[in-house]
C-alpha cells in the first residue's frame, strides 16, 4: 500500500525539487504543505506517515512543527530538508524527534540513504 | 529601460536559490562566531532606487545606527551586496569573534569587513553553484560607519536606478549581533537572471 508522505516546504519549486528525487521504486502518495500548519493539518488527516520537512518557512516554521508533534506524542517519520546546514540546526531537530535531515538541494542518493537505513524501502 | 517583475515562479525559484546560499552562509558565519545563527525567509523585491531607503529601513529599523560593507559582483550576474550591520551588533562582533583587548577604529572596520566579505562570499558563491553561473567579486570596502540607514541609502550614494533587492538575515541567539545582506542587481542582471531561472525551473 501505499505510504502517506507529506512534503511541506514553503517554495513550490522546493517541494517540487524534493518530490522529483524521490527513489522512483517508493511507492507514496504525496500530498503538499506550505507551512507548518498545513503540515500538522495533513498528519491530522492521516496523510503524513512521513513527513519531509523544511524548517525556515512562514506562519509556523519547521521547528515549531516537530515541538507541536513531540508535545503531543505524534507519531510520523520526520525528515528535514534544510538549507540550514549548522551542525548544531541537525542536533535541534533530532532532539526534537526528527529521525533525519538532509540538506539542500536535495539529492535521491540521500533520500535513498535514509529510507534504507530505517527500512522504508 | 523599463523592467518586466518576476512572475510567480521565477520569485519562488530565486528565494530558494537565496535560501539555499543563505544556508551556507549562515553556516560559515557559525562558525567563526562560534554560536547558533538564526536564519530567516529571504525576500525578494524589485525596487527603484527612491524607494530604497523607505523598503530598508522598514526591513533594518531605524532605531539604531548602521554599519555596512560593500561589494560589487561581476560576470554574468553584476550588482552590488551590502551587509548592514546594526551598530549593537557591530559592538559585539568582536566579543562574538573572541577578541577582549580594548579596540581601535581600525581593528573594528577590519572585523566588519572580514564579516561581510565571509557573508557575501558565501551567499554568491551558494547562487553561483545552484544556478550554474559563474560570479565574481571585488575586494569589500566600508560604505558606512555608525550612520542612520536613511543617509547611508541616499539615492546619489547608489549607482543604479532600478534593481533587483534580496534580503536575507542572520542573528545570534542570546546576543545583539544582527546583519542584513541585501543584493541588488542592475536592470540587465534582471533580465539575465531571468533567463537563468527559467532554466533552472526546467530542469524540475
Amino acid at each position: 500500500m501505499a505510504v502517506p508522505l507529506t512534503v511541506v516546504d514553503d517554495s513550490r519549486i522546493s517541494r517540487k525539487m524534493v518530490i522529483r528525487a524521490l527513489p522512483s521504486g517508493w511507492d507514496v502518495e504525496i500530498t503538499q504543505a506550505e507551512n507548518g500548519e498545513e503540515a500538522l493539518a495533513a498528519y491530522r488527516a492521516g496523510k503524513a506517515d512521513v513527513m519531509f520537512l523544511d524548517l525556515t518557512m512562514p506562519v509556523m516554521d519547521g521547528y515549531e512543527v516537530l515541538a507541536h508533534l513531540q508535545k503531543e506524542s505524534l507519531n510520523t517519520f520526520v525528515v528535514v530538508i534544510s538549507a540550514d546546514i549548522q551542525p548544531e540546526a541537525q542536533e535541534r531537530v533530532k532532539k526534537l524527534g526528527a529521525m533525519a535531515f538532509i540538506k539542500k538541494p536535495v539529492k535521491t542518493e540521500n533520500i535513498v540513504a535514509v529510507l534504507e537505513e530505517y527500512g522504508l524501502i | 529601460m523599463s523592467v518586466q517583475s518576476y512572475n510567480e515562479d521565477q520569485t519562488d525559484a530565486l528565494q530558494e536559490v537565496a535560501n539555499i546560499a543563505m544556508g551556507q552562509a549562515g553556516d560559515s558565519l557559525a562558525r567563526i562566531l562560534d554560536n547558533f545563527v538564526t536564519l530567516s525567509v529571504p525576500r525578494i523585491r524589485q525596487i527603484a532606487v527612491h524607494e530604497l531607503a523607505d523598503t530598508v529601513t522598514t526591513m533594518v529599523g531605524d532605531e539604531e545606527d548602521v554599519s555596512a560593507v560593500r561589494q560589487a559582483f561581476y560576470n554574468s550576474l553584476r550588482g552590488e551586496a551590502i551587509v548592514i550591520f546594526t551598530q549593537s551588533g557591530a559592538d559585539e562582533l568582536a566579543e562574538l569573534l573572541g577578541y577582549d583587548c580594548e579596540l581601535d577604529a581600525a581593528i573594528e572596520q577590519e572585523l566588519l569587513l572580514e564579516v561581510g566579505n565571509l557573508l557575501v562570499g558565501a551567499i554568491l558563491g551558494g547562487i553561483s553553484d545552484t544556478l550554474g553561473t559563474e560570479v565574481g567579486f571585488s575586494a569589500p570596502s566600508l560604505m558606512a560607519e555608525r550612520t542612520p540607514l536613511h543617509e547611508m541609502l541616499a539615492p546619489d550614494q547608489l549607482s543604479w536606478e532600478h534593481a533587483l533587492l534580496v534580503e536575507v538575515n542572520f542573528s545570534v541567539e542570546k546576543h545583539r549581533f544582527k546583519s542584513h545582506l541585501l543584493m541588488f542587481m542592475t536592470e540587465e542582471t534582471i533580465e539575465t537572471l531571468r533567463g537563468i531561472l527559467d532554466e533552472f525551473m526546467d530542469d524540475f
